[in-house]
């Protein structure tokens, strides 16, 4: 599957179609014309081929994840101790034992910082590497720029059939296209992966049809179709473009390769267990099989982050169980060749209060917040930035949600600084910030 | 330091050519910043939103995009770098030549060899020391190109000039400072030079041309060569929408396509206005009346059907209901039921937007009231508006004068003024259910500054006349009179082209919000009809559509004749459109004969009447419903994809709805089983109701046989149906409408 040829994920759009038929005949077109306009365009090719973005949803603590203080007082440093990374004098929040002792091939960003508060904006920030254009609340889903994922799957797509960008479960709030349109929404893949009946949604076969009477309804398809096509591409039917999709869509369906990606029963038991035998841990390998599929862009959506109380219980039970998945998808990406080739990145919308507060947990916290990076040749062993002695803010090496998208744009190939044209013909700049975290690159 | 030779007379000799005045006001006097050295850095593309012209600008300098801000751009050459950007002593040191000749690394390139005309300007206004242009220079008043229009044949070339009008009445030949762009370059391509060449393909395009903050355009017409002068038989005005689409055809030599069956027409008019498939009965009566005027009722009946209100609210929902996690849901849910009841009532539309821009009172209340809870700022709620209801895109605006647009950021904020007294009680926003109730109501103070100048704005409209407003009176009135006045034409036409652009695939204006000189309609004596229609109809919806669908224009083929193949937006056919997302779940629903339920809406509920998109639905989420998290207004594409297709094809939710014990599919099996129904009986009302018409002989033949392939005893209906069921509902005769 991965050798295959990408193809542009999207189909033409009604405004693209009306452009297409010339537009094919003779080349070039507005789009193309637009897209010339990109004088300073800067591409550098790809390092990494696919990123899985673990998203923490809520904003998980950098003291109990990676950036522990446990020198400051204990209403900053809280219940945990510390554990040793391979890298000397470099420590982990005690229950990340695993990472902890894979440190070289991961890094760890202590620095990043913003100015978003809450959920709704924090998640679009970090989501997007755009800052909400208007101010919003806690509880909002927002979208004023494209996500991260969507802008992958319009810029490298994916095998024909493929959906380029998968969100599991459910959509993150900032995830959606915005103006790239329904073509680069994520594709969301309900369900726990753990439960021994499970599906990757459309496709694979519903539950309870086999294979031959689906076989058996798409030739009595093809029978009674006699619907007319105009082929000549000036035309620009849009009947023919679905019948590319239908096509793509067929050929997923009877790819032997394609279907084994999405069934996580053909994993080793072993394997599976490597990964941890709960949602979250089955997300993560079948967010590998994936990646094997072609897919460019998988986030897995991991909520239950957001710890204004009882912070230390919770984690207590939690940490020690993401600990494992994390580190087995890191090694065993890195036993089969592919993590420097793909980019692995832990993070939520913001870190958490210096202070334990009145109920034992903490509180939302942009100034600081920790981030893990794994993969696509990323130098390992290395924290970047720090955050104050209380860890109160990020105070050397201060980075930029911006920066942040920047790195996962250069990693995969896209130049952070190209223009997108919204269907009105705005310009948008991917991130407005093209500056990558250098420590990253490599 | 003395000039040895003007540059502007050096420049002119170079351009001059017959028929360009011979008046150089400047000629005897060194370049100048604003009038000679802006448009060089414009129209090399030095201060264009990729380069220097981006907020943060490039490699530490920073322009004004399209230099709308003189001060800032001269400050930026002259004042920063340490005097290297531009030295007066050394002019050739100066990094903006050097730069700007590739003498040193540039990220943009050689942009201007030293032996550019436009770099000797350069230098010799860096030399001079950067004169700014005086107050009392004479000001560009317009720019013209010649010729005005243009007829080419394929391939054929015409040069075009560009000449600068100023307030003194003299002009200057500007053709190698202004920029040029095609709308259509496919059809009609222009180079940096002004010079147009026409495609191999018939077609029109608009060639826009620009200097400093003024445009001109030049439409360029390429007939189809065999020109068609007779309409195809069969064509009749029924109209006057008729005859203005046939000019238009004529004039490039298209001719439109055959009428539509009485089928397709059904189906396409339920589609269209109530979004809702035909019954089988319907089909069926449909097309065995033979009274001559029955489309024409068919129109009048759909547009009496409950239906109807639902569907053209889903439209408009899209573009005025906000997220619920801004506003909260409460608000939403009565925005919501206001928007709808205006489509119930067919309110007028000059009313219905009245009514939003003036809206006052309770936002759990009057439903109108959320447009302000959820645009709070002036320079939101004017940029919302007058997308909405003018069919102004003021964006750009509000930041910088847009190269494509007449208006400047001083019209905007005087625009902007009329929504400064706004006042605001109660809980205001907390959302996503705790929002709480919040009243609109007129504030007795509250003002507009201009951002740069700081200078208090009066309210004024953009163009035209509105009522002056009394000292404490609603300035939102005067505002919504100017708006919704018979003289603003934009008002009547931006709405008759989004009714257009739903009943025939496209709008007359592309995208439809979107009127502008430099944006031209492709028939705009159509438009002008329409709006003109609609506007003496008293802005009523239902009688445009009315008007729309009685045009032989709407009852055109899909299908294309050899010779109007390659038109795609003249109307000489109709074209195919895919169903939008809630009117196919409801048509899956209605076929399979299982409901869908949606959170937060009572059991029975259609698609088209949900009053949020924010419930869970993969199926309306594929098929691009407005992104749940996305600010209004918002646009569909209409795109197809891979998903849809995997969605169709492999859905457990429309498998369940197939193979439901309750569903259609079962109960036409056990007609067949119990001898109810014959095998070709259910053929035809599948259909009827999956295409609007009945199968041909052939079609049923290749169903039954299908059948007969089947030879396990007892599930063997069952399974026949539901496998007709799968293939209709995955085919695109059931997807797209003709």
């Amino acid at each position: 599957m991965a050798s295959h040829k990408r193809a542009p994920f999207h189909g033409p759009s009604r405004r693209d179609s009306l452009q297409l038929g010339l537009t094919a005949l003779l080349g070039g077109g507005l789009a193309t014309a637009l897209r010339a306009t990109d004088a300073i365009e800067v591409n550098r090719p790809a390092v990494a081929k696919a990123c899985i973005l673990i998203w923490m949803d809520g904003g998980p603590t950098h003291y109990e994840t990676f950036d522990p203080k446990p020198d400051a007082p204990a209403e900053y440093r809280g219940e945990f101790k510390t554990v040793a990374t391979t890298t000397p004098g470099v420590f982990f929040s005690e229950h990340m034992k695993k990472l902890a002792a894979q440190f070289g091939k991961l890094s760890v960003i202590r620095s990043i910082r913003h100015d978003q508060g809450n959920h709704g904006a924090g998640n679009h920030y970090m989501m997007t590497g755009a800052p909400p254009r208007i101010p919003v609340g806690c509880g909002a889903f927002v979208s004023f720029h494209p996500s991260m994922g969507s802008v992958v799957s319009h810029e490298l797509g994916a095998p024909p059939g493929v959906p380029p960008y998968f969100s599991m479960s459910g959509m993150a709030r900032s995830g959606g296209p915005n103006f790239l349109g329904e073509s680069h929404a994520p594709f969301v893949v309900d369900g726990d992966p753990n439960n021994p009946n499970f599906r990757v949604r459309d496709v694979q076969l519903p539950s309870g049809m086999v294979s031959l009477r689906h076989e058996r309804r798409a030739s009595f398809r093809r029978q009674i179709d006699t619907y007319r096509r105009d082929l000549d591409k000036a035309v620009a039917d849009p009947a023919v473009a679905l019948d590319q999709h239908y096509n793509q869509a067929a050929d997923l369906m009877q790819s032997e390769s394609a279907q084994a990606a999405f069934d996580l029963t053909r994993e080793p038991l072993r394997v599976r267990e490597l990964y941890g035998r709960n949602a979250f841990g089955q997300r993560a390998l079948l967010a590998r099989r994936l990646v094997e599929a072609g897919v460019p862009f998988i986030t897995i959506n991991d909520g239950g982050w957001d710890h204004h109380s009882k912070l230390f219980e919770a984690l207590n039970k939690r940490l020690p169980a993401w600990d494992q998945t994390v580190a087995a998808l890191i090694t065993d990406l890195d036993q089969r060749g592919m993590l420097d080739s793909t980019l692995v990145i832990a993070l939520g919308e913001f870190g958490r209060t210096p202070q334990v507060n009145k109920d034992g947990g903490r509180d939302h916290w942009s100034n600081a917040m920790s981030v893990l990076w794994a993969g696509g040749k990323t130098p390992g062993g290395q924290v970047i930035g720090s955050t104050d002695k209380k860890g109160f803010s990020a105070f050397e090496r201060v980075l930029s949600p911006e920066n942040f998208a920047s790195t996962i744009y250069r990693k995969l190939g896209i130049n952070p600084d190209k223009l997108l044209y919204s269907p009105n013909g705005r310009p948008n700049l991917i991130v407005s910030d093209p500056n990558p975290i250098r420590e990253l690159m490599g | 330091m003395i000039q040895a030779f003007s540059p502007l007379v050096w420049l002119s000799l170079a351009l001059l050519v017959p028929g360009a005045e011979n008046a150089l006001p400047n000629s005897s006097k060194a370049p100048t910043f604003e009038r000679d050295i802006q448009p060089i850095l414009t129209r090399h593309g030095c201060n264009a939103g990729p380069c220097h012209g981006k907020a943060r600008g490039q490699n530490g300098f920073a322009l004004s995009l399209f230099a709308y801000d003189h001060d800032f751009d001269h400050a930026s050459i002259f004042g920063q770098a340490r005097g290297r950007r531009a030295n007066p002593e050394s002019p050739d040191e100066s990094l903006l030549l050097r730069k700007a000749a590739g003498s040193m690394a540039h990220g943009g390139g050689r942009k201007l060899p030293t032996d550019h005309a436009d770099y000797q300007v350069l230098r010799a206004w860096v030399a001079a020391g950067g004169p700014r242009t005086p107050e009392s220079a004479p000001k560009l008043s317009k720019i013209t190109v010649n010729p005005e229009r243009r007829l080419l044949e394929p391939k054929a070339s015409q040069p075009l000039q560009v000449t600068a009008h100023w307030s003194d009445g003299s002009t200057t030949e500007v053709t190698s400072l202004a920029l040029f762009s095609s709308s259509e370059s496919v059809i009609a391509a222009v180079d940096p030079k002004g010079m147009v060449k026409a495609g191999p393909l018939p077609g029109e395009a608009a060639i826009m041309a620009r200097y400093m903050d003024q445009f001109a355009v030049c439409p360029i017409l390429i007939p189809q060569k065999s020109s068609a002068k007779q309409a195809k038989s069969g064509w009749q005005a029924n109209n006057r929408i008729d005859s203005l689409v046939l000019n238009k055809l004529n004039e490039l030599g298209l001719e439109p396509s055959g009428t539509a069956s009485d089928a397709m027409f059904l189906r396409r008019a339920h589609l269209d206005i109530i979004g809702t498939l035909p019954t089988p009965i319907e089909v069926e009566a449909f097309l065995v009346d033979q009274s001559t005027n029955k489309r024409s009722k068919l129109v009048d009946t759909l547009l009496t059907r409950p239906e109807y209100a639902d569907f053209w609210a889903n439209k408009w929902t899209d573009l005025l209901r906000p997220n619920p996690y801004h506003v909260g849901i409460k608000a939403v849910m009565n925005y919501d039921a206001w928007i709808r009841d205006q489509f119930r009532q067919n309110r007028p539309y000059d009313q219905f937007v009245r009514d939003i821009l003036t809206s006052k009172g309770s936002t759990f209340e009057d439903g109108s009231t959320v447009f302000y809870r959820n645009r709070r700022e002036p320079e939101e709620l004017t940029t919302m508006a007058c997308q909405l209801f003018l069919g102004i895109r003021l964006d750009c605006a509000k930041c910088h004068h847009h190269p494509f647009e007449v208006y400047s950021q001083a019209d905007f904020f005087s625009l902007a003024a009329y929504f400064s007294r706004i006042g605001r009680k109660g809980v205001g926003i907390s959302a996503p259910i705790s929002g709480g109730e919040e009243t609109i109501l007129v504030a007795s103070s509250g003002s507009v500054n201009h951002p740069i100048t700081g200078k208090l704005m009066q309210p004024a409209p953009l163009y035209g006349k509105a009522p002056e407003v009394a000292p404490d009176a609603d300035l939102r009135e005067s505002f919504a009179t100017w708006v919704t006045s018979p003289e603003n034409l934009n008002f009547s036409k931006v709405m008759a082209n989004r009714v257009w652009a739903e009943l025939m695939s496209r709008g007359i204006v592309e995208p439809v919000d979107d009127l502008r000189a430099t944006n031209p309609p492709t028939n705009g004596p159509l438009l002008d009809h329409l709006a003109e229609t609609f506007r003496q109809g008293g802005y009523d919806i239902k009688k445009l559509i009315r008007h729309i669908c009685a045009s032989h224009t709407y009852a055109l083929e899909s299908k294309p004749e050899e010779n109007n193949r390659l038109d795609n937006r003249n109307f000489a056919r109709h074209y195919r459109q895919r169903l939008r997302a809630e009117v196919l779940l409801d048509a899956v629903s209605d076929i399979t004969g299982v409901p869908e339920t949606f959170q937060g809406m009572p059991p029975g509920s259609r698609a088209i009447q949900a009053w949020t998109v924010r419930f869970e639905s993969q199926f309306l989420d594929a098929f691009g419903r407005p992104d749940p998290n996305q600010d209004p207004p918002c646009e569909r594409l209409g795109q197809t994809t891979v998903v849809q297709a995997l969605h169709l094809m492999n859905s457990p939710n429309l498998e369940r709805k197939i193979s439901e014990e309750k569903g259609r599919a079962k109960a036409l099996a056990d007609a067949i089983t119990t001898g109810k129904k014959q095998p070709d009986q259910v053929v035809r009302e599948l259909y009827l109701r999956a295409y609007g018409r009945p199968p041909l002989p052939a079609e049923t033949e290749k169903c039954l046989s299908q059948l007969d392939s089947l030879t396990k005893k007892g599930l063997k209906n069952r399974e026949w149906v539901e496998d007709m069921m799968w293939a209709l509902l995955n085919s695109p005769e059931f997807v797209f409408k003709d």
